[in-house]
């Protein structure tokens, strides 16, 4: 092996994994190694910008920026409304297409995946997904799965079934889900399995599309989180890590027309800017609030119009750093939104849109770290209730702060990148 | 007379928050000395202007004067560091910008009234025709029949960005390489001296807001370089309308440093007269500029390039 071990990071083609491997790969590169990406469609330049060598996947199709723009008015107008389903009511609805698209992605992506292995030649492959693609198990060098999901990806009888949303002891809605997950995946897993058989990849049971690395597993899963487990994970194989929080650009809050002290971010990810109608309804209850709110339309800046004076859009901000300064973390329950707001001991309100976010929601919840709120079913009175108890719950603050130093103390990324490195005998 | 005073002012107020910016960056204390030269060269401009800004903060009791000495921080911690910068940023608001800044912002329509604006901002009719007379100077307003003003197109949005882009990639090679460019060699050194003191700045901690200013400036002094009046004139325009109004606080700090770098070799190549090698090198620095991040993503869904039609 190279003195400076080569190591493919291939996040999945959203902002969450693929921002989440920037974290590793900093401190992958402060330890000697040398770190690439492999790089979905569209996001060409994501990784560059932070100073890393890009290998591109070719487009599986060929698309014209029209057709693609169709797609997502197409996504939105048939999933907007499922996003206020609950997760079970999801499972058709959402959770069962969805997987079907995932399969296709990986069915799509072998030939050019095995093809880019083959020319790079990793020393080890980090695997930041929901699914397994043949041509990682096929590279011939060890691959690290990163889940970068909630905890409840990773099954035990004692945590909640993955994407339901159930508190740990609700046994009756844990066997009614599981069956239901069962029911609606089957699909998808078929062909998934028939698909991995062709690549000589073993079959894997139903509801699970990617199995735990033999060598290295990383979960981020903070401590003040973390499940108990009827059967404990091998600590040889898996590893905790306390968020995985990556460095990011400075961020100086922007100058606005009020002097309220209070800084609220609000940042549902670059799927949940798509329902523009509700952050309106938000920004309108915000408007009526005395903080200043900085809120993450994403692509969607030029559909809003008369912004309040107490509030600043913008289409990216660096996340982390945003975070740090702020009084209250509005997000959809997404895993690095979740992590960060815990880092940086912030309080959270969680408005689940789909998939782990509902676990998450769930969890911050039941352990009075933030609230959960339905993202559409409520009443501005509500609203600005549940926001002004937030900034005002210094007991919860209190708790927040001892989270807080606990993951500083122990940053995820410099344990996930030690975790690399010890694994492949660079110690 | 009356508006040369203001805009002098404005520009030692600007110049007081980029000294008190770099007085962040480099981690200064209460009682550390500011040397006149070092500023001068970190800010690209000679040592009369930032007399006159150290005697602009010293009467805002942000830095001490002692004679023979010169001037020190009279004031510690970031945060007051922060909170002064604030200040002199208030200070400097004048009615267009605060009016420019609400339109950026999208507080405010792109249509106004004289009427409109002289309620929203407690102004009277006259400081708000100053204000849009300023603002039309700059081509930001237009004045319709009637009382109507209306916004031109600004740089509020990725897509406005991108555009702006596309136009500069046309326009900006073409700058160095029409016949009768001409560098002014002393200014190019001041700015080379401004990009390398950014490029000291901790891993981190590089301010977003002092790169876009010394960005524009760098664009705007290979602009005033060109030998083609017409395409100076566009993009002087142009990037006084940047600088106004393009705010970009996401660019990761590895990106803003390579940023930098590329435009010392493109003064390296204009200062050796290697102008088809410059105009290159523009090029790539703008590609690389031009990258654009999905406006949305999902697990088993192709990102979306570029935001929907409305």
């Amino acid at each position: 092996m190279s003195v400076s071990p080569l190591i493919a990071l291939f996040p999945e083609a959203s902002f969450g994994a693929a921002l989440n491997c920037v974290g590793i790969a900093q401190k992958l590169r402060q330890m000697g190694a040398t770190p690439v990406f492999i790089c979905h469609p569209g996001f060409t330049g994501v990784f560059a910008e932070y100073g890393f060598k890009e290998y591109h996947l070719a487009p599986t199709a060929k698309r014209s920026t029209d057709a693609i723009e169709d797609y997502w008015q197409g996504f939105i107008t048939t999933h907007l409304p499922h996003f206020d389903l609950d997760p079970m009511a999801q499972l058709p609805t959402y959770v069962a297409p969805t997987w079907q698209a995932i399969v296709n992605t990986v069915v799509a992506a072998e030939d050019g995946l095995a093809a880019l292995f083959d020319r790079i030649r990793p020393d080890a492959i980090l695997l930041d997904n929901v699914i397994m693609f043949p041509a990682v198990a096929n590279a011939g060098c060890p691959w690290v799965r990163v889940v970068s999901c909630a905890e409840t990806e990773i099954p035990d009888p004692d945590v909640p079934p993955y994407l339901s949303g159930l508190p740990a002891d609700d046994r009756i809605g844990r066997e009614r889900f599981e069956k239901a997950y069962l029911r609606e995946t089957r699909a998808a897993h078929r062909r998934y399995n028939a698909f991995r058989k062709t690549h000589g990849l073993a079959q894997l049971p139903a509801g699970h599309f990617l199995e735990s690395s033999p060598v290295l597993n990383l979960l981020l899963a903070p401590s003040a989180t973390r499940f108990p487990r009827r059967n404990p994970l091998p600590e040889d194989r898996f590893v905790y890590l306390e968020g995985c929080v990556r460095e990011e650009t400075r961020f100086d809050a922007p100058h606005m027309p009020v002097d309220h002290a209070r800084l609220v971010y609000m940042s549902f990810g670059s799927l949940g800017s798509i329902d523009t109608d509700l952050i309106g309804r938000m920004i309108d209850v915000f408007a009526t609030l005395p903080a200043r709110f900085l809120v993450n339309v994403g692509g969607f800046l030029e559909a809003y119009s008369r912004v309040p004076d107490n509030v600043y859009l913008g289409s990216w901000f660096p996340q982390p750093s945003v975070v740090a300064e702020s009084d209250l973390f509005i997000h959809h329950g997404g895993n690095n939104s979740f992590c960060e707001a815990l880092y940086h001991g912030v309080p959270s309100l969680v408005m689940p849109y789909c998939w782990d976010g509902h676990d998450n929601a769930q969890r911050m919840d039941e352990l009075d770290l933030g609230r959960h709120l339905h993202r559409s079913r409520w009443s501005p009175d509500a609203l600005r209730s549940t926001l002004v108890t937030l900034l005002e719950d210094t007991a919860m603050r209190d708790r927040l702060a001892a989270v807080s130093r606990g993951m500083k103390a122990e940053p995820g990324t410099e344990r996930a990148a030690r975790a690399v490195m010890d694994a492949l005998g660079h110690r | 007379m009356k508006e040369t005073r203001r805009s002098t002012r404005q520009n030692h107020l600007a110049l007081g928050q980029q000294i008190l910016t770099i007085a962040m960056e480099r981690r200064m204390r209460r009682g550390d000395h500011l040397p006149e030269q070092t500023f001068s060269e970190a800010c690209g401009v000679s040592r009369t202007p930032i007399r006159s800004a150290f005697k602009l903060l010293e009467q805002n009791e942000i830095l001490t004067w002692r004679e023979e000495e010169g001037y020190f921080l009279a004031i510690g911690s970031s945060d007051e560091l922060a909170d002064a910068v604030q200040k002199l940023e208030d200070l400097e608001n004048s009615l267009a910008q605060r009016i420019l800044a609400d339109r950026a912002e999208r507080r405010i329509g792109d249509v106004q009234s004289v009427r409109g604006l002289m309620t929203r901002y407690d102004a009277s009719r006259n400081s708000v025709l100053i204000a849009l007379k300023v603002l039309s100077r700059d081509g930001v307003v237009t004045q319709m029949p009637g009382q109507a003003w209306v916004f031109q197109p600004i740089l509020d949005s990725p897509n406005a960005i991108d555009e702006s882009l596309s136009f500069r990639l046309t326009l900006e090679p073409q700058a160095i390489l029409a016949p009768g460019i001409s560098v002014d060699l002393k200014r190019a050194g001041l700015l080379r001296a401004q990009m390398a003191d950014l490029l000291d700045t901790p891993e981190g901690t590089m301010s977003a807001a002092r790169f876009h200013r010394i960005d524009t400036d760098f664009h705007s002094f290979i602009a005033e370089c060109s030998g083609n009046r017409f395409v100076r004139g566009a993009l002087l325009a142009h990037h006084r309308l940047r600088r106004t109004t393009q705010k970009d606080t996401s660019i990761p700090d590895f990106r803003l440093r390579q940023s930098l770098q590329e435009h010392l070799d493109i003064l390296d190549s204009v200062e050796s007269a290697q102008y088809e090698l410059a105009a290159d090198q523009m090029i790539l620095h703008l590609r690389r500029s031009r990258i654009r991040r999905p406006e949305a993503a999902n697990r088993g869904t192709p990102p979306l390039m570029r935001a929907l039609r409305a």
